[in-house]
């Protein structure tokens, strides 16, 4: 857990202030303010369209990429602006590394992907390539899968341990800070079990925006939870705290209503029991 | 009604595709038809005597030479002009613009690309008639094509590729590099092909600045350096040859050419059919 004396004493990994994302006249994303402490993870929920997405770009400048799509507001890295005059984004997104919904492989072999960032970069020399593979792959715990097969096409991997390939890529070129966008929801079980192991292992190194529809996920990883949901036509932070207190005790509807929906039809109880709050909430919509 | 319509439309349809390939086969049969009897050894090397004897090999040299520089000089601008359009105009809108431009350049008529080209290498340079002026009209003329080709390639590029790379933090150079074209390879190669094809049977531009009927080697220099051609050599002969095996020389001459622009279609095929059905399925 993260320590409160020391978390207040240093600025935040990563930090947005008032942030926002917007597309001509209309607001995808507005007000958004967030900490993310260093050796923590925190959990980004929400129904589909909420914004999600368009946050996590937001926070490593992906967003630069999309001609059409203006930011407003700041994100802080350790303090400082990511927006700011003189700051380049691509430097930018090699500190806050980003891991997409689907495993993009590139044509090549396992290695090649792996190293692609320090190669085509130019962030490594030749005779460090060697011990940065290994690292990475451990990093990604997939080398007792891939070691024989570093020089095998990357495709020939199965999905479950491509994505921890690109994992393995993301983590190669170091970044500070890790956005995971729904990394498990191609995968099955098993490798979505991998995935959230490495979750927890990297979070003892790296501060770590995780994007999930599965409450049972935020609940098995996060520090702290946020809710996304759209409001005034545009997706916003309704709520955000330690994930246990969000859990057991929602104070928003659309918290309440993302409960009640991801958790439909699972008997299961929360590792946090939610208390009535959730059913109260609803209760008061439905009167 | 609706069945009426639909078989008139499925008739008409038809009717277009045969007609198509009735002309093509046609053209194609008789060249061959009377080009065969005059291919042996000797006619593709040997050189043509007077205007209607020997063989075409520097008009094949000739041809060769041309369409190699215009690879040489069109291929790097070609990648420039489609990563600009591509990687580096950020706004769709500058980048559907340079789309049309190209577009249109593609069809400017190639006697037109000939005289300018004529007025500035040939009288303005004062090279007069030089293989490399030609060569650099034959660029001009399938720049277009070929860049168009690799930037609809590039565009088919599945965005995912170009979000991973920039998500390393490689900047733009290092994502045309590594990225776009690596993977855009074979909609460059093809298009190259594609349009040399054109090059290699394209006179006009040739006419005035690049190329004679008789009287010369390999170049060995630049001003008046002209070369032989083959479809120069077609068209003069097709126009004014009396003399006896000139019409055999004519037809031979033909089918070489047909030849070397069919073997460069055919071999852009397979990746351009590749690059089709990658742009279709992602």
């Amino acid at each position: 857990m993260v320590d409160p004396a020391k978390a207040a004493a240093s600025p935040s990994a990563l930090e947005a202030r008032g942030f926002g994302v917007g597309n001509g006249a209309r607001d995808l994303i507005r007000g958004v303010d967030l900490k993310v402490e260093s050796r923590s993870v925190l959990c980004l929920v929400g129904p589909s369209g909420a914004g999600k997405t368009t946050l996590l770009r937001g926070l490593n400048r992906l967003i630069d990429l999309a001609p059409d799509l203006h930011r407003i507001g700041e994100v802080l890295l350790h303090g400082r602006s990511i927006y700011g005059r003189g700051v380049d984004g691509d430097s930018v997104r090699r500190r806050i590394g980003i891991l997409f919904q689907q495993p993009v492989v590139f044509p090549g072999s396992v290695a090649d992907n792996v190293l692609f960032g320090l190669r085509h970069g130019g962030l490594a020399r030749r005779r460090e390539l060697p011990e940065r593979l290994e690292r990475a792959i451990r990093e990604a715990a997939l080398w007792e899968e891939v070691k024989d097969r570093l020089a095998e096409p990357a495709a020939s991997l199965s999905v479950g341990q491509q994505q921890r390939l690109c994992l393995a890529r993301a983590l190669a070129v170091e970044p500070e800070v890790l956005l995971l966008d729904e990394p498990t929801s191609a995968l099955d079980p098993r490798s979505t079990e991998a995935i959230e192991e490495r979750i927890r292992a990297l979070r003892e190194t790296r501060a770590i925006v995780l994007v999930t529809h599965d409450i049972r996920q935020a609940e098995r990883t996060a520090d702290v939870l946020a809710c996304i949901d759209r409001r005034e036509g545009a997706g916003t932070v309704i709520e955000c705290g330690a994930c246990r207190d969000l859990l057991s005790r929602p104070q928003s509807l659309e918290l309440a209503r993302f409960l009640d929906s991801s958790l439909a039809g699972d008997p299961r109880p929360l590792r946090f029991p939610a208390e009535t709050a959730t059913a109260d909430l609803l209760a008061v919509v439905e009167t | 009604m609706r069945s009426w319509l639909a078989r008139g439309f499925f008739l008409a349809t038809a009717i277009s595709a045969v007609a198509v390939f009735a002309v093509l086969l046609i053209a194609t049969g008789t060249i061959v038809v009377r080009g065969l009897p005059a291919i042996d050894r000797t006619f593709l090397f040997t050189a043509t005597v007077g205007s209607g004897e020997g063989g075409v090999l520097y008009q094949l040299v000739g041809t060769l030479i041309l369409i190699g520089t215009a690879l040489a000089v069109s291929l790097p601008l070609a990648i420039g002009l489609a990563l600009a359009a591509t990687v580096y105009l950020p706004r769709p809108r500058l980048r559907r613009s340079a789309l049309a431009l190209l577009y249109t350049a593609n069809g400017i008529p190639s006697v037109l690309v000939g005289i300018a080209g004529f007025l500035v290498f040939s009288h303005w340079l004062g090279w007069g008639k030089s293989w490399l002026a030609g060569g650099l009209l034959l660029a001009l003329m399938i720049l277009p094509a070929e860049s168009v080709a690799l930037i609809e390639r590039i565009e088919s590029l599945p965005r995912r590729y170009l979000d991973a790379a920039y998500g390393l933090g490689l900047n733009r150079s290092q994502v045309a590099r590594a990225v776009v074209l690596r993977q855009s390879w074979n909609g460059l190669f093809s298009g190259a092909l594609l349009g040399l094809a054109r090059a290699a049977g394209e006179t006009a531009p040739i006419l005035f600045a690049a190329a004679v009927f008789s009287g010369a080697t390999v170049p060995r220099g630049i001003r008046e350096s002209p070369v032989l051609a083959l479809p120069y050599h077609v068209f003069v002969l097709a126009q004014d040859s009396f003399a006896a095996g000139g019409e055999r020389h004519l037809w031979g001459a033909a089918l070489v050419l047909l030849c070397l622009v069919a073997t460069l279609s055919l071999v852009a095929l397979p990746s351009r059919l590749r690059a089709h059905e990658e742009s279709r399925h992602g």
